[in-house]
């Protein structure tokens, strides 16, 4: 496995007008990111999780420590900045810009060719499903559809590397849904994703590894897989049983297990039951990840 | 290939801001209104001559200064802003070098002050014809664009260093003064230096043309002068042109109205009786006023004393002068353009706005401080603040093409050329040069 992203004591101190030191947004982290991988980043506010994108995207220097990317190079280099998509946690876009209009200036940013630009924009728009006002001025879109087109802003360059602070704050359930799907199989197609939630459940769902932050340190750091595991717990979930049945399995478990045994009846989420409600061929602003990604391969 | 397509998206972004944006329609709507209104609202002296005055040096300078001042304020606003709402943190994270960025917003600026200065020269063009159809306008106000010939004198620098060594040699140079400093005030003094002619004197000078001058072609020879105590009315003269063929005829122009400070007469060429074309001209003037009676006059040799030849056409003075605006205009571009990428919006505005007005004023403070002023330590980073501003002033606005234009006078090659080489590349280069540093080394998402 390659490291991608290398990160090493890297800290960050904010200071005001006068290089006084204000605060230390980021301590001593240490990171690395393999290719291929959906790595989480998690931490409550003002932990320091954008701080440590800005720094890995060149926005911000770091005070200390270093940070390497594909191997060597550093994160000024338009090398790198060639082989990343990145979304900021607000999408700041051009108001006077329509969708296409704004993608089409980003596409050109990359210097693609007139044509690929085109077509490349007209799949993104398709995909995050703003293909109805595509011609429309951003600056009275709402949040969610202004987090639709940041999103397919970052996807212009088909990046190597994908950068998400906080990608699914302002969308609807689809929307995160659709969201995670398209993580999650742009990962698959190779892509390394690099995303920063609050919500835990994202997080849970689509990211392999993940590192939490508080106030500027990372204090856990691994795969999601090992971090949550219970060690001694295991949950049976069996649908259409008797009430009969059940007492009858739950004294043969306790018989068993020499240890009362808990039982509950499952709920649906409430994201599941959004899901079912509403459904998605429904709403003409969803995305359409599936269709984007079939044609990318 | 890839770097033309970025600087060009970030050109056309640059120019759909300045599109979209109300302001440059309500800048718009001020310079139309400024172009057909100042004419009608400024009062002229009610001569042709006054109102081709207006239009010209008031409606386009005044168009010409709104244009400077809404340039200079864009191109403060096109980095400040974008880093002040953070929208450049996703153009800064994409494989785009600083200097695409920076020329890329410089050319938008260019095409936008090119259209400007189009439409502001041409609606006052478009006037100027218009009157020239009214009775009283065509006899009186002619459209002309002839070279000026400036006779053959040494430089300014020449003639003060001359100066310089003749004080030396009489041991009279000021005391506590640096060579430099005696030689400047020498070089200005030669500049303005007044030549006087007494009644019965008589003074010549001789003129090398540009360019050869047909038999069938006019020129112009102009003086202007002074008298002392300003009393016109003892002067007469007596004009004698030759041109400098050995034993030529010499043409004879007698001038007795001094009533105004200029005299200005035409000549054909055909009166020198030549074979071939004119390369040439020598001018003697004498002073014919009765000595008793008669006041000098004073002429200033180097601004003066001139010959006019037919320079092109009207429109082609116009368009030269428009270059040169334009070039004016590139150079305030870039300058704004670096301002902004070091400061925020405000900043970025306000010392922009202050180092113009003080390139305004430099060239006057520079004027008249005086050698005394020059040693007192605490004016010192004054004068020198001034004299920097003013020396890169200097060079460009060197020329200032809508006196030419008003006068009638042809903008030179050179000059066009010097103006444009100067305000277009060179310090536009070294501008750019510096706001790239700048902006490479900044932080671009702290936000302050
Ligand atoms: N430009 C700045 N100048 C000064 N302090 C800053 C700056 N940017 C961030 N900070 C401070 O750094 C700390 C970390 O901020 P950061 O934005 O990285 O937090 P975060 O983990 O992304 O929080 P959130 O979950 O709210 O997005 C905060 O205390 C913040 O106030
Ligand atoms: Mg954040």
């Amino acid at each position: 496995m390659n490291h991608l992203i290398q990160i090493k004591n890297l800290g960050k101190t904010f200071k005001d007008f006068w290089y006084r030191p204000v605060i230390e947004a980021v301590k001593d982290l240490n990171l690395t990111i393999q290719q291929g991988e959906v790595f989480g980043l998690l931490g409550p506010n003002g932990s320091g999780k954008s701080t440590t994108l800005k720094m890995l995207l060149g926005l911000l220097r770091p005070t200390r420590g270093t940070i390497e990317l594909f191997e060597g190079l550093r994160p000024e280099d338009v090398a790198v900045k060639a082989r990343l998509g990145y979304l900021p946690e607000v999408s700041h876009l051009h108001e006077f810009l329509t969708p296409r209009e704004t993608l089409m200036y980003y596409a050109a940013l990359f210097g693609l060719p007139q044509v690929d630009a085109k077509r490349r924009t007209k799949e993104l728009l398709q995909m995050v499903g703003l293909e109805s006002v595509a011609d429309r001025a951003v600056g009275r879109f709402s949040k969610g559809m202004a987090r639709r087109v940041g999103l397919a802003q970052a996807l212009i360059n088909a990046p190597e590397l994908l950068i998400l602070d906080e990608p699914t704050s302002g969308l609807d359930p689809i929307g995160c849904r659709e969201v995670k799907d398209l993580v999650r199989l742009l990962a698959k197609s190779g892509v390394t994703v690099l995303m920063t939630s609050h919500l835990l459940a994202d997080v849970e769902d689509v990211c392999d590894r993940v590192a939490i932050m508080n106030k500027g340190e990372r204090c856990a750091y691994g795969s999601t897989r090992d971090l949550l595991r219970n060690p001694d717990m295991v949950r049976f979930s069996v649908s259409g049983l008797t009430a009969e049945v059940a007492a009858e399995i739950r004294l043969q478990l306790e018989q068993r297990a020499a240890r009362p045994v808990q039982q509950d009846f499952p709920e649906m989420s409430l994201e599941a039951y959004f899901l079912k409600v509403v459904s998605p061929d429904a709403n003409n602003t969803a995305f359409k990840v599936a269709p984007f990604l079939e044609k990318k391969q | 290939m890839k770097t033309i397509r970025k600087i060009f998206g970030i050109f056309l972004l640059a120019l759909r801001a300045s599109l979209r944006t109300k302001t440059v329609f309500a800048l718009l709507l001020l310079m139309v209104t400024s172009v057909f209104l100042l004419p009608a609202v400024v009062k002229g002296d009610g001569t042709p001559q006054g109102d081709c005055h207006i239009l010209v040096l008031y409606t386009l300078g005044f168009s010409f200064a709104l244009l400077c001042l809404s340039t200079l304020w864009a191109a403060c606003a096109l980095f400040a802003a974008e880093i002040d709402n953070q929208l450049i943190q996703l153009s800064a994270v994409k494989p785009v070098c600083a200097f695409e960025f920076w020329l890329g917003r410089w050319f938008a600026l260019l095409l936008l002050n090119a259209i400007a200065l189009f439409a502001v020269y041409s609606a006052v063009y478009l006037q100027l014809r218009w009157k020239q159809r009214q009775p009283g306008w065509r006899e009186s106000v002619q459209l002309v664009n002839r070279s000026v010939v400036h006779p053959l004198l040494p430089t300014p620098q020449e003639e003060a260093q001359e100066a310089y060594e003749l004080l030396a040699k009489q041991k009279e140079l000021p005391q506590g003064l640096s060579k430099a400093q005696i030689l400047r005030v020498l070089t200005t003094k030669a500049q303005e230096r007044y030549t006087i002619v007494n009644p019965g004197e008589s003074i010549s000078w001789r003129f090398q043309l540009p360019r050869p001058i047909a038999t069938n072609e006019l020129i112009t020879i102009r003086l202007r002068f002074d008298t002392e105590y300003s009393t016109r009315t003892q002067v007469t003269g007596v004009c004698r042109i030759a041109s400098d063929v050995l034993d030529a005829p010499m043409v004879e122009v007698p001038l007795d109205d001094f009533s105004l400070q200029e005299i200005e007469f035409d000549l054909s060429c055909q009166a020198f009786h030549l074979k071939h074309d004119l390369s040439g001209i020598n001018l003697f003037f004498t002073h014919t006023g009765n000595p008793a009676k008669a006041s000098a006059l004073m002429l200033r040799f180097r601004k003066d004393v001139v010959v006019l030849t037919q320079g092109g056409s009207f429109e082609a003075n116009l368009l030269r002068s428009a270059l040169v605006h334009w070039s004016v205009l590139a150079l305030l571009a870039a300058f704004g353009l670096t301002l902004s990428a070091c400061f925020s919006l405000p900043v970025a505005v306000f010392s922009s706005t202050i180092l113009l007005l003080l390139v305004m004023i430099g060239t006057s403070v520079t004027e008249v401080v005086s050698v005394e002023e020059e040693k007192e330590w605490l004016k010192k980073p004054g004068i020198l603040v001034s004299r920097g501003v003013s020396a890169i002033a200097h060079h460009a606005l060197r020329i200032d093409p809508l006196e030419s234009v008003i006068n009638g006078e042809r903008i030179e090659d050179q000059a066009v050329g010097e103006a444009l080489a100067w305000n277009v590349l060179l310090s536009p280069a070294c501008f750019a040069f510096l706001g790239i540093l700048i902006l490479r080394r900044r932080e671009l998402a702290s936000g302050d």
